[in-house]
Formats: C-alpha cells, sequence, structure tokens
C-alpha cells in the first residue's frame, strides 16, 4: 500500500487538477463563450486554491493575492473579453483542426510528457507536492495545445490567459512566500496581454471581418 | 455466526432479489421529478412474474444460441456478487476466485452473448443495438483497463475487497487525487454501462437512440424476463462496486454475526437507492448526447482514468 498523501497536499492535488481539467474542458468547448466561462471558472479555483495554500502556511498576503486574482480574473477578464466579442458579433463558434476525440488524446500525451519530466528529475521535499508541480506543468502543456490546435483569436487568447493560471499554480505552491510584489507584477503583465489581445482582436476583426487565424498562415504584402 | 458460504449465498441472494426494488424505486422518483405519479415501486416484481407466465417465441432463423444467451447472461450475473464486497468487509471463501478484472470478464461475457443473441435474431433493430453495444464497450474498456490500474496502484493488489479496506482506514483517502479521479471515472462508466442519460435514454421506445435497450427486442416470456431481471442485477451491480469500493464502504458487516450481517442488506439496498437517485437527477437534468457524440463523453472518463494513474505515479498521489 502506497503512502496516502497529508489532507493538505491532497487538497491541494485535486484543486490543480481541478484547473487541469478546465484546461481539458477549454479544449473540447465549442462555443467561444462558453470557453471564456471555463476560464472564469478555472481562475475561481485558482482562487480558492490561494485562499487553501494562504490558511495553511500561514501567508497572510496570498489572501490579498486571492483577493486582487478573483476580481481580476474572475470578474474583469472575462468581462472585458465576453464583451469584446459581444461586439464583433460573428463567429461564435470556435474552429479546430482535429475533431475532439483526437485533440484530448494529444493532450493526454502532452501532459504524460508533462507528468514523466518531472518524475525524471526526482524533486523530492517536505513541502513541496510534486504531483501539484507536475499537474501544473501539464496545464501549461495543454494551454499551449489549445493555442496551437484552435484556429480562432479568442481561443488563443484564452489559451494564453490559462497558461498563466498555470504559471500560477506552480508559484503558489512552489513558492508560497514568494512577495506579494512579484505575484502582482506576473497580474500586472496579464493585464498588458488582455489590451494586446483586445487590440488584436479589434483589428483582426476590423480587417478581416472574421476571428478565424485560418488565413493568416500566407505572408503578404 | 453465520456460515461464510451461507453469507456469500445471501450476497447474491441480496443482488437477485433486491435488484428489481432498486430499479423500481428509481423509475417511481423518475416519475415524481417528471410531474408524473410514477409507476409503483414494486411494479418490476409484477412485470417480471407476467412475463414468466408468458410463452416464449422465437423467430424461425435463429438457433438455439437466441435461447441460450439469457440464461448464460443471467449466470454471469450470479457470479459476479461472489467476487464483491456486497455485506462484508472480510473476504468471502470464494471471493478471492476472482479480482477485479475477472468481475470485469464476467460482466463482459454476460453483455457479448446477449449481443450475440441480438445478432442471431435476424431482425434489423436488435443488430444495430447489439453493434452499437459492442462498439462503445469497446471504448469503455480502456478506461476500466486504467480504474483498475489505479486501484492495483494505490492498494498493490487488485481485489475489490483491498481498496475498500483502504477506503475505511483513513478520511485521507478519500482526497487523494488517485482515488478521486478513478472514483469518478467509474462514476462515469457507471453512468455509461447502465444506458443513462447522456449516452442512452432507457425508458423509451424510439429504437433509433437504442444502444443497451436495442438488443433485447426480439425476446419475450420468460427469457426477456430473465435479460429485463439481468439488467437490473447488473445496474445493482455496478452501483455495489461503485458504493463499497470506492465512495461510501460503510454499513458492511465486520464479522459473521447474525444481526450485523442482516442488517447490512438494508444499509447497502439504501445506499444503492441514493445512488440511483443521483443517477435519476441526473437522468432528468441532462439531454442525451448525439451518438457520435459518446465517443467524447467516454474520452473524458479514459482522461480522469489516465490521469488517476499519473498523478499516483509523480507523488503516490
Amino acid at each position: 500500500m502506497g503512502s496516502v498523501p497529508s489532507t493538505y497536499s491532497g487538497t491541494t492535488d485535486l484543486l490543480t487538477l481541478l484547473v487541469l481539467l478546465t484546461e481539458f474542458a477549454m479544449l473540447r468547448a465549442p462555443l467561444l463563450r462558453s470557453q471564456i466561462r471555463l476560464y472564469a471558472f478555472q481562475s475561481l479555483v485558482v482562487t480558492v486554491l490561494a485562499i487553501v495554500v494562504a490558511a495553511s502556511r500561514h501567508v497572510p498576503d496570498l489572501y490579498a493575492l486571492a483577493a486582487v486574482t478573483f476580481v481580476l480574473k474572475v470578474v474583469l477578464v472575462p468581462g472585458l473579453v465576453l464583451r469584446l466579442m459581444r461586439k464583433a458579433d460573428t463567429d461564435l463558434a470556435g474552429s479546430s483542426v482535429l475533431g475532439v476525440a483526437s485533440m484530448i488524446l494529444i493532450a493526454i500525451l502532452v501532459s504524460v510528457f508533462g507528468f514523466v519530466t518531472i518524475t525524471t528529475l526526482h524533486l523530492h521535499s517536505d513541502v513541496l507536492p510534486t504531483p501539484t508541480l507536475a499537474i501544473s506543468v501539464a496545464i501549461v502543456l495543454v494551454a499551449f495545445v489549445l493555442i496551437i490546435l484552435r484556429q480562432d483569436v479568442v481561443s488563443q487568447a484564452v489559451g494564453f490567459f490559462s497558461l498563466e493560471n498555470g504559471v500560477d499554480v506552480a508559484s503558489l505552491v512552489v513558492a508560497a512566500g514568494l512577495p506579494l510584489l512579484v505575484d502582482v507584477a506576473f497580474l500586472f503583465d496579464l493585464l498588458v496581454a488582455v489590451v494586446v489581445f483586445g487590440v488584436i482582436m479589434r483589428v483582426h476583426h476590423g480587417r478581416s471581418n472574421t476571428l478565424s487565424t485560418h488565413d493568416m498562415d500566407r505572408l503578404r504584402g | 455466526m453465520l456460515n461464510p458460504y451461507g453469507v456469500q449465498v445471501l450476497q447474491v441472494a441480496t443482488i437477485v432479489g433486491g435488484a428489481p426494488l432498486v430499479s423500481g424505486v428509481i423509475a417511481h422518483v423518475e416519475g415524481r421529478l417528471q410531474g408524473r405519479r410514477g409507476p409503483r415501486i414494486l411494479q418490476p416484481y409484477y412485470d417480471l412474474a407476467k412475463l414468466f407466465r408468458k410463452e416464449n417465441l422465437v423467430t424461425e432463423e435463429s438457433s438455439w444460441v437466441f435461447l441460450a444467451a439469457p440464461i448464460v447472461a443471467f449466470a454471469c450475473y450470479l457470479i459476479v456478487p461472489l467476487l464483491i464486497p456486497v455485506l462484508t468487509t472480510y473476504g468471502l471463501p470464494l471471493g478471492y476466485m476472482g479480482d477485479i478484472l475477472g468481475g470485469g470478464f464476467v460482466l463482459s461475457l454476460a453483455g457479448f452473448s446477449v449481443a450475440l443473441a441480438g445478432t442471431e435474431s435476424g431482425a434489423p433493430y436488435a443488430q444495430l443495438g447489439s453493434s452499437r453495444a459492442m462498439t462503445f464497450g469497446a471504448l469503455i474498456e480502456p478506461t476500466l483497463l486504467f480504474v483498475v490500474f489505479a486501484v492495483a496502484l494505490i492498494t498493490r493488489t487488485d481485489l475489490p475487497y483491498a481498496l475498500a479496506a483502504t477506503v475505511r482506514l483513513s478520511a485521507s483517502e478519500m482526497v487523494r487525487p488517485a482515488h478521486v479521479l478513478a472514483a469518478v471515472a467509474f462514476f462515469l462508466l457507471v453512468l455509461a454501462d447502465t444506458g443513462r442519460i447522456p449516452v442512452e435514454t432507457h425508458s423509451g421506445t424510439l429504437e433509433f437512440g437504442m444502444i443497451d435497450e436495442g438488443r433485447t427486442l426480439e425476446h419475450s416470456g420468460p427469457a426477456l424476463a430473465l435479460l429485463q431481471w439481468g439488467s437490473n442485477m447488473k445496474q445493482l451491480i455496478l452501483y455495489t462496486i461503485l458504493i463499497d469500493v470506492f465512495v461510501a464502504p460503510w454499513g458492511l458487516a465486520g464479522s459473521g454475526r447474525v444481526l450485523s450481517v442482516v442488517l447490512a442488506v438494508p444499509a447497502l439496498l439504501g445506499k444503492a437507492m441514493v445512488v440511483g437517485l443521483v443517477f435519476a437527477v441526473i437522468d432528468n437534468s441532462f439531454s442525451k448526447l448525439r451518438l457520435f457524440k459518446i465517443t467524447e463523453f467516454l474520452a473524458a472518463s479514459f482522461l480522469l482514468a489516465v490521469l488517476a494513474v499519473l498523478v499516483y505515479y509523480v507523488g503516490g498521489g
């Protein structure tokens, strides 16, 4: 019988897994709108994770981070993207290169790669739950799959944002005592990304009247 | 103290006798949820009694396979309760005859024989149902394997009794990611295997959506009764595995004392009814998936089962 992990690491593992599963759900969600809602849900789980880590490791800074995360990622960013989409008013369903089942299989393979990589590093420490680190690497990799396989601006933006969620999870678990300033800097990065992606969405939609990036793989003068 | 073999017989008797009751309760609650009065709780028993009194009609093209299949399937469903913890926490004499995989094989044999009979009848809808059941069965199998792998990794054995004991041992097992993922994957499998709504409408007459139900369209009389009783038993067996192995292995008899064994029977049936209520609520809150979307549903359960194994491998989670 293997050693049962402690309740703390079990809970953090479960929450991180939930983040990974929402990443997979984004991969299969056909509607862009539901993708954005999934992102909001994912950010909510990250917020809960921050609160759990704050409570059990006694890092009061993280409560502030959780509050900022909630306001920014659960309310503000999804709201902004949804508003942009309402203005664009086209292409509500995203496009993907492959069928759903094969996308999921590829994503499974990629996350297996992430898990195996972390296992071969042989990181063992009492304060670091290794599974959580492996799962957050898997989150980042699956986010890459999402960005690569979906051919529309919104999915790619959401993929980028959720990639940031994956990094956030890793930093929460690996370095809970990270100065608040650094975390806030990360979040500020996210805001910049939102602005950039917002501009891309509007310009692209204004020029080609679609959100699909399908025609953007050719160089044109 | 009860004889262990007596307890073992009682396990089978509980499944055989209790299965129609659980189905009846689910059908009744479902009726209530839909604003109907719903059938009587004991209706499945009356149905079975009526079917056993009727004659057995066989199409001219069919051979003995058509008649043997219901009996083979029923026998399979009688064997599985010997292998899983139904009433007791301790292993019974015949309980180590086969592991989880063995039980899975016996269940597959039952499904296979029914599908064979469906194909043999020569009727288009029965053949359609059989073909679909086999197709999706092949997709369910890998998930089941990975669930078994996860269980085997956690307990270092693939006996259902061992996992139940692990869960009872400590509460932190319940938040162990590998366990939770395997349990949820198994839950989705049960949903698919008992013909519940995201996959199939279990009570209806729409042949085009049928998978498991379609296979038995040509049977009648006692043969049909055996098949229906068998599918009720399969449902209760899967619920029992879900409850007594994964989710809530409490309320089982710890010793062969008469009182604790006798009390374990209503405890099991009660828990099965609660699980049945959950399934009924799911049944009434979602719409059926299109046939070709079922692969996505099964891919999701496969994902959970694979993640269970992976998470275990990384850090004993």
